[in-house]
């Protein structure tokens, strides 16, 4: 008994993981209701109610098409999560050569921060619609969503924002109160019909973008992988990325079609405020409270959500530390990019003109981006010593090829008219 | 969250990890012979004669369990065919190209043989585990050196300013950047996707680690690599890693490894613990892998379960030393020499009757003073024991806890037999911010 061996039970640990705070955020009520969640955030809301303001119910062709690409894009996301256990920047680092994955990791970064200055843009709209300036707000909201992460109680603080981005559940009965013209809803779901105008094809690039989003792929893909689902539990899995992509198309249809049934026509979406009209026959006069307080709830949790993800896929695949627990001499990298991308978000949400001018613009730079990251995806679940049996068969490459090419003939188009200023 | 002192271990064992590098890279001898693997790949391969044979696409490396495992060949790039040409026949290997020993070669083409991994395709880039570190590293670049007549790997790379050579023009790429070297005996590395190494053991180092430690290793790990960890690891100390991780870490560690092995760590865990983990798992994959536990493991388990999660039994620790009244002082402390592995749960011993019913508890301390030749019956008196019964909630065990100001609370049966013990960092856990909350399982 004269031997003293340390107490190797004794909980010794104190170090706060990312991963639990992002896998919390959204795993806690399940992926469906998250993808849904996720389709909703400040730059889908303003796209999907710009479409419905601007052209009424003629972008929901697009949708149904889009609809079929998030589900497809979304299961092989899935299935490269289940069947390698890793997230997709570590695959990229690991199945690439060096400079071709930091290539994918740049426009994976651009189309990230993208996302969380529409976020702030988000905030910052939604706090207008209470009559506060966006100039108090937003940075303000930085600081506390900096702070709340770095220092560590952002548990209790999403699931409150969680609960308020569930106001925008409330768009499907806002749209069958809104008693839109089902008739032309579902010709125009279904006809394919091409309008060959600038501002139409800006917005079609713009719904893609926010609809099949990197981000959204890079969060499938280390969901599953972080939940430890396997070959085995892959089937279940698999329902359920098709069941979530769908219901999150659900709600995004019924965004733009309860907003066409309110202000459809009526030209381009100018502000928030009138955004928030679609919600009127749930809320009456209190439409304008409710849209603003489902928007700051979805804005603030993606601008918690997606520079901490961002950040830690990215350390993890430089093979840094990635803990906020850690100081910046310590993890430069992962804090570098986190702090970076909140203050970047917060600047240009300031920069003076129209918020959902911004956000528009901003949906776009992702659809831009989506074919690129879509291109490392489908090579990925084409690549047989990475998935054996469940790689992609003949069909899904040739129909997930043709998804590539057909947004990227669209972005470049995009690209060309409005940055080079052709057409 | 609380920030790690600075003093913690694993900063310790950063700061000899640092000594280690700077002792490898003491002499700048040793630091001008590393040659950069990265740098390598597309240098030419040549004959005694300086004709060019090809050009290399890899370097094979056997990870034999030794500290710096030998390069044992080369592939090179022929024309279209990749070739393997032996460490033997390699004259020197350098910066820039690889001079081979004699101009007659027999070219075979490359086959990968067991323990063999390529180190630009299968580790740079790939995880690796920084034992005196305590980290989960990537490789940006390795360094082979000769050692005696052979060439091995020697050392790892991860800074950044490695990558971005790497990201570079080509002739930056030749140019080691060896500042920030791992020594590679400090290294856990791995196999290749598809057939991990089974054979070698895992670094010695690693039963240095605190299972804390451990527990984050596993957790910062890709799948493949944390199950290659696990398995390289003594069952028993997998355990103890696995009771520190975080319950959403472990749930899912769980969910990966497969039912089997699952069961035989559950099976290994202190109950409490493992009691805990299977209630983050769904009813049928519970069931599953208590069905292929031992039976007596199982069923002890399955009591367990029985208990609310934030009841006395949910939060108690099984592992009990119980002594007749009979016994000695000396015979209980040899007791406790043979259940060392459980102090942490032993803050005393209980006494019971011939029915099995608590008669007190003796603290440590008491037997430490205590005459070896006492009976323990002596030993018992006032003050007697605090005891709570298994479906006590919570908050009467804190009541009870601040009442008596111990560092324990016995949990008794309805015959006041002694079936668990409450120790304060139970219920520090439990009452943690940071302690389970399973929305998930009530949402579903």
């Amino acid at each position: 008994m004269t031997e003293v061996v340390p107490a190797v039970g004794a909980p010794v640990r104190v170090r706060a993981r990312v991963r639990d705070k992002i896998s919390r955020a959204f795993v806690v009520i399940g992926p469906g209701l998250i993808a849904a969640a996720a389709g909703n955030d400040a730059g889908g809301i303003a796209t999907y109610a710009s479409a419905g303001a601007e052209f009424g119910y003629r972008t929901l062709w697009v949708m149904s098409l889009t609809a079929i690409a998030l589900v497809i894009v979304q299961e092989m996301c899935a299935r490269i999560g289940a069947y390698t256990g890793e997230g997709l920047v570590s695959l990229i680092r690991e199945q690439f050569p060096l400079r071709v994955g930091a290539f994918a990791v740049v426009c994976l970064i651009v189309a990230n921060v993208g996302i969380v200055i529409s976020e702030f843009a988000g905030i910052g709209a939604a706090f207008e619609l209470f009559g506060v300036s966006r100039y108090i707000t937003v940075p303000i909201s930085a600081v506390a969503i900096w702070a709340i992460v770095v220092f560590g109680s952002y548990r209790y603080v999403e699931r409150v924002l969680l609960v308020l981005a569930l106001v925008f559940i409330t768009y499907p009965i806002a749209m069958v109160l809104g008693h839109p013209d089902w008739e032309k809803v579902v010709s125009q779901s279904l006809l394919p019909h091409l309008l060959a105008d600038k501002e139409f094809l800006f917005l079609v690039v713009a719904l893609i973008g926010t609809t099949i989003t990197p981000y959204m792929q890079l969060y499938q893909a280390a969901a599953v992988a972080d939940r430890g689902i396997g070959p085995d539990d892959y089937p279940d899995e698999r329902v359920d990325s098709i069941t979530g992509s769908i219901l999150a198309m659900f709600i995004s249809f019924s965004i733009i079609i309860a907003t066409a049934a309110a202000i459809g026509g009526t030209g381009p979406l100018s502000s928030a405020k009138e955004a928030a009209q679609a919600l009127e026959p749930v809320a009456g006069a209190a439409a304008e409270a409710l849209f603003g307080i489902g928007l700051l709830g979805a804005s603030a949790l993606a601008a918690v959500v997606v520079p901490l993800a961002t950040a830690y896929g990215v350390a993890e695949a430089a093979g840094t530390e990635r803990s906020v627990s850690r100081t910046f001499a310590e993890a430069p990298l992962f804090l570098g990019l986190f702090t970076g991308q909140v203050i970047i978000g917060a600047s240009v949400a300031l920069a003076p003109g129209n918020l959902i001018d911004l956000l528009l613009n901003l949906q776009v730079l992702n659809g831009l981006v989506t074919p690129v990251i879509l291109t490392f995806v489908i090579i990925l679940a084409n690549r047989r010593s990475l998935l054996g049996d469940a790689v992609n068969g003949p069909v899904l490459r040739v129909v997930s090829a043709l998804v590539v090419v057909v947004i990227s003939v669209l972005a470049a188009t995009v690209f060309a008219q409005n940055v080079l200023g052709l057409g | 969250m609380p920030r790690l002192n600075p003093l913690s271990a694993p900063s310790r064992l950063r700061e000899r990890r640092h000594q280690r590098s700077r002792r490898l890279l003491a002499s700048r001898a040793v630091a001008d012979t590393l040659v950069s693997v990265a740098g390598l790949i597309g240098r030419p391969v040549r004959n005694p004669s300086a004709a060019e044979i090809g050009t290399i696409k890899d370097v094979v490396a056997r990870w034999d369990g030794g500290e710096y495992p030998p390069v044992t060949g080369l592939v090179v790039r022929i024309g279209r065919r990749l070739a393997f040409v032996p460490g033997t026949q390699i004259e020197t290997l350098a910066h820039r190209e690889v001079v081979l020993q004699s101009a007659r070669l027999d070219l075979a083409d490359f086959q990968r043989r067991e323990g063999e991994v390529l180190l630009v395709e299968d580790v740079i880039d790939h995880q690796l585990v920084d034992v005196d570190g305590v980290r989960v590293i990537r490789a940006a670049d390795l360094y082979v050196a000769k050692v005696g007549a052979m060439y091995r790997l020697v050392g790892v790379d991860v800074s950044m300013g490695t990558l971005l050579r790497r990201l570079g023009p080509t002739r930056w790429r030749t140019r080691p950047t060896p500042e920030r070297v791992i020594d590679w005996a400090a290294i856990q590395p791995f196999g290749r996707p598809g057939s991990p190494i089974r054979l070698r053991e895992g670094n010695r180092a690693l039963h240095r680690l605190r299972p804390s430690e451990l527990a984050d290793l596993l957790e910062e790990l890709g799948r493949r690599e944390r199950q290659e960890l696990l398995a390289a690891l003594e069952p028993e100390t997998a355990a103890d890693a696995l009771e520190e991780m975080d319950a959403e870490e472990l749930e899912s560690l769980l969910r990966e490894s497969g039912e089997e092995q699952a069961a035989a760590l559950l099976a290994v865990m202190e109950p409490d613990e493992a009691v805990d983990a299977l209630r983050d798992l769904e009813e049928d994959e519970r069931e599953q892998l208590l069905a292929m536990m031992p039976e007596d493991k199982a069923a002890e388990l399955r009591r367990l379960l029985g208990y609310g999660e934030r009841t006395a039994g949910g939060l108690m620790t099984s592992y009990l030393l119980i002594a007749e009244r009979a016994e000695t002082v000396a015979d209980v402390r040899a007791r406790l020499v043979d259940d060392a592995d459980h102090q942490a749960d032993l803050p005393g011993v209980l006494i019971v009757d011939n029915h099995g019913r608590l008669v007190d508890d003796i603290s440590l301390f008491e037997l430490l003073v205590a005459d070896p030749d006492t009976s323990l019956n002596d030993l018992g008196g006032e003050p007697f024991p605090v005891t709570v019964m298994p479906e006590a909630e919570i908050d009467d065990v804190v009541d009870r806890f601040v009442d008596e100001r111990g560092s324990s609370l016995v949990v008794v049966d309805a015959d006041d037999r002694p079936i668990g013990r409450i120790l304060a960092d139970d219920l520090v856990d439990a009452l943690s911010p940071q302690s389970r909350v399973h929305v998930r399982r009530r949402l579903t």
